[in-house]
């Protein structure tokens, strides 16, 4: 233990000198809290959906006129299942209903409960419904969200709906989906596959577009050059696609907030400078007389540069904890509305934990290396200071 | 809007390297005016303000080197997180090759490292002898690292703002793998040439070590570099992937493989970085450099036993090798 008596001497003076340092500490846990909190947001989210993605079909197929996608004929599926290695060819039929001068909107989900589902997360959130007994009647499986605001508008056991062809439709509220699924399922409507289109306006024959998986994931491009070999009008979306638009998605709104961040860090680094200048100018007396005792400026700069990592090192645990407990266990109120953007109906979503390497280490570049900058100079400052004018 | 600038990582790196950068345009300022006016036989006032001005290089290049070598891996760790926006990438080599920079940027950033690592050791030797006796030599260093470093931002920049995310790119197995019957290894050797000389390499670098034959020893180390390079690209990482047709030295720095790839390249190069430099601080300065000599040999010994040991294990495991 040769360097103990330097670290004993380093700790002594720390704790000396600590209402020197907090306030540093204090404005480096705001900053630490702010980023932590907007990234560990948006890695868990990113999380959840690439989970939900998982249970996705490999691919969908629709039908575009001019840019915009409408109704695929039935009649695409039996070709889609001609194709080797395609499997589990399922039409979905879905929509949005707009509810009451089109403040809100509910996405319907049209099931084809005699069918396995190639869905799996809708399969997962319908596992504890009683088929049998849901099938009887016009009945419908309804997310949280379009619960909650069904409840509000006084609909409590059903909604009627005006179909497009000016019918009314009654439909009675089966069961409410598990929370679990929310950030998928927050503003779903799920009922069988002839009453969505009815709701929807759809033809017998139509769907709104064909979801297929290719088990052989070295086929994906061969089976996609040869989907859109079928018709003229055909669109084929792979999950890698849909990955990547939300991998973007969340870039951006990381992004954006991480470079008007960077205000914040620019003006963190001069405020630490201004600090630092005059903390270490009002221990001039100390450093001078620790060099009239035979440190060199090495020594001195070795105890400086310990003192700053203990700061930083203290303030980035106690602010990535903070932020950790702000996100995941009280649930990140606010701040996740940026990146929830819940403009439709209001959405309550769990937070799953997710802590990795990368935002662990950013959050520390970030921070550390703007603090250490800043105080370099003044550090070297005070530890060239003579003895001798120190002490007049 | 580019994709790429706005990844969080990616921010992150260029405002750490913009920093770092901002730092050592105060280092070269202030170095240039030291050696334009630089005596240390001189005592006049502004001679001990000189020298009091040399701490801060030396403080800025000291965190600096241990900020530029996290980058490294940070940088890896970013282009790697980036292979899912980039088309057709499917690790970091994808990405590396999107553009002409990416290649290069990546050597600079190794050279850089090499370069660094060699002004603190003769830094270290500088501020021991008390009278600054290779002064001069260390500051010169200092600027032609600056360069190099002033390069290597402008290639950061130029690279990341660049890469197109509607072009496809080449994924590894293309870029390292099938070349159609060419042989990708130089000097027309084939894999078991390329091992034997791997482990011949390796004996004689540590041969050259104990005995202290210090110019053999940074040539047997350079070329070893190279020779573990293709080994490990063409052979011991078929072992890692456990598939004998993946060829690549990016795909190992991923979560799949446990992140073994930081172990087996940072060994290598930190191994043979230390190695050289002491190596030539010995020619150069006459000076014994036991420490530094003692923990390149473990490092690349460690790197041989690594790279030894999955061949082994998969020998083991299946009784055939690949």
């Amino acid at each position: 233990m040769r360097t103990s008596p330097f670290f004993h001497f380093l700790m002594l003076g720390f704790f000396k000198e600590r209402k020197k340092h907090i306030g540093v500490i204090a404005i480096s846990l705001v900053i630490l809290f702010l980023l932590g909190s907007a990234l560990f947001i948006s890695s868990s989210i990113r999380y959840s959906l690439n989970q939900t993605l998982a249970w996705e079909p490999d691919f969908v197929v629709q039908r575009t006129q001019g840019g915009q996608k409408v109704n695929a004929p039935t009649a695409w599926i039996d070709d889609l299942l001609e194709v080797h290695g395609i499997s589990k060819v399922t039409p979905r039929v879905y929509g949005r209903y707009f509810f009451k001068a089109k403040e809100n909107s509910f996405l319907i989900v049209g099931v084809d409960f005699m069918d396995e589902q190639s869905n799996k997360a809708l399969r997962m959130m319908m596992d504890e419904t009683d088929l049998k007994q849901f099938l009887k009647g016009d009945n419908m499986l309804v997310g949280e969200g379009v619960s909650t605001h069904l409840k509000t508008h006084f609909y409590p056991n059903g909604y009627t709906f005006l179909t497009p062809k000016g019918v009314f439709k009654k439909v009675n509220l089966f069961k409410v989906l598990p929370k679990k699924s929310n950030l998928i399922s927050n503003d779903m409507i799920i009922v069988p596959i002839e009453l969505a289109r009815e709701i929807l306006g759809m033809g017998e024959d139509e769907v709104s577009d064909i979801a297929l998986n290719v088990p052989n994931d070295d086929e994906w491009d061969n089976v996609a050059d040869k989907i859109s070999a079928f018709y003229y009008d055909i669109h084929v979306t792979t999950k890698e696609d849909i990955k990547k638009a939300y991998e973007n998605l969340y870039n951006y709104k990381g992004g954006v907030f991480l470079i008007l961040f960077l205000i914040v860090i620019v003006t963190f680094v001069l405020i630490l400078y201004q600090r630092y200048s005059m903390v270490y100018s009002s221990e001039r007396r100390h450093i001078g007389l620790l060099r009239a005792l035979g440190w060199s400026i090495r020594d001195v700069l070795k105890l400086k540069f310990f003192e700053t990592m203990m700061i930083v090192v203290i303030a980035f645990v106690l602010g990535v904890a903070l932020a950790y407990l702000y996100v995941f266990v009280l649930g990140a109120p606010l701040l996740r509305e940026i990146f929830l953007g819940g403009a439709n109906l209001p959405n309550s979503v769990i937070l799953v934990p997710v802590l990795d390497f990368g935002i662990l280490s950013s959050i520390f570049l970030i921070y550390a290396i703007p603090f250490i900058s800043a105080v370099l100079i003044p550090t070297w400052k005070i530890a060239v200071t003579d003895p001798k004018e120190a002490m007049l | 809007m580019n994709e790429i600038l706005l990844s969080n990582q990616v921010l992150v790196y260029l405002l750490s390297e913009s920093i770092l950068f901002g730092l050592l345009l105060i280092a070269f300022v202030i170095t240039f005016g030291i050696l334009l006016k630089w005596d240390f036989g001189s005592y006049s006032e502004q001679q001990f303000l000189l020298e009091r001005r040399a701490y801060l290089t030396m403080t800025i290049l000291l965190f600096v080197f241990v900020v530029k070598f996290l980058l490294l891996v940070y940088f890896v760790f970013a282009i790697d997180s980036l292979s899912l926006l980039v088309p057709g990438a499917m690790c970091a080599a994808g990405v590396i090759s999107a553009n002409d920079y990416g290649m290069l940027l990546l050597f600079l950033k190794l050279v850089i490292l090499f370069f660094l690592l060699l002004w603190m050791a003769l830094n270290s030797y500088d501020l021991r002898a008390k009278n600054y006796p290779i002064f001069r030599l260390k500051s010169w260093l200092f600027i032609a690292i600056f360069f190099i470093i002033s390069i290597e931002l402008g290639l950061n920049f130029a690279y990341f703002s660049h890469i197109d995310t509607l072009e496809p790119v080449n994924c590894c197995s293309t870029l390292y793998g099938q070349l159609e019957g060419a042989n990708p290894l130089p000097f027309g050797l084939n894999i078991m040439t390329l091992l034997l000389l791997f482990y011949l390499i390796y004996i004689v670098v540590m041969g050259a070590m104990l005995s202290k034959q210090r110019v053999l020893s940074v040539l047997a180390t350079l070329l070893f570099v190279m020779i573990a390079y293709y080994s490990v690209v063409y052979f011991f990482g078929t072992y890692i992937y456990e598939l004998p047709t993946h060829n690549c030295p990016f795909c190992m720095l991923q979560v799949e493989y446990y992140y073994v790839g930081y172990l087996v390249w940072g060994t290598l190069f930190v191994g043979a970085y230390l190695g050289i430099v002491s190596s030539i601080m010995e020619i150069g300065l006459k000076e014994e450099r036991k420490k530094e000599q003692t923990s390149a040999l473990i490092l690349l010994s460690i790197f041989v036993l690594l790279c030894t040991a999955y061949v082994a294990i998969y020998y083991l495991r299946n009784g055939v090798f690949l």
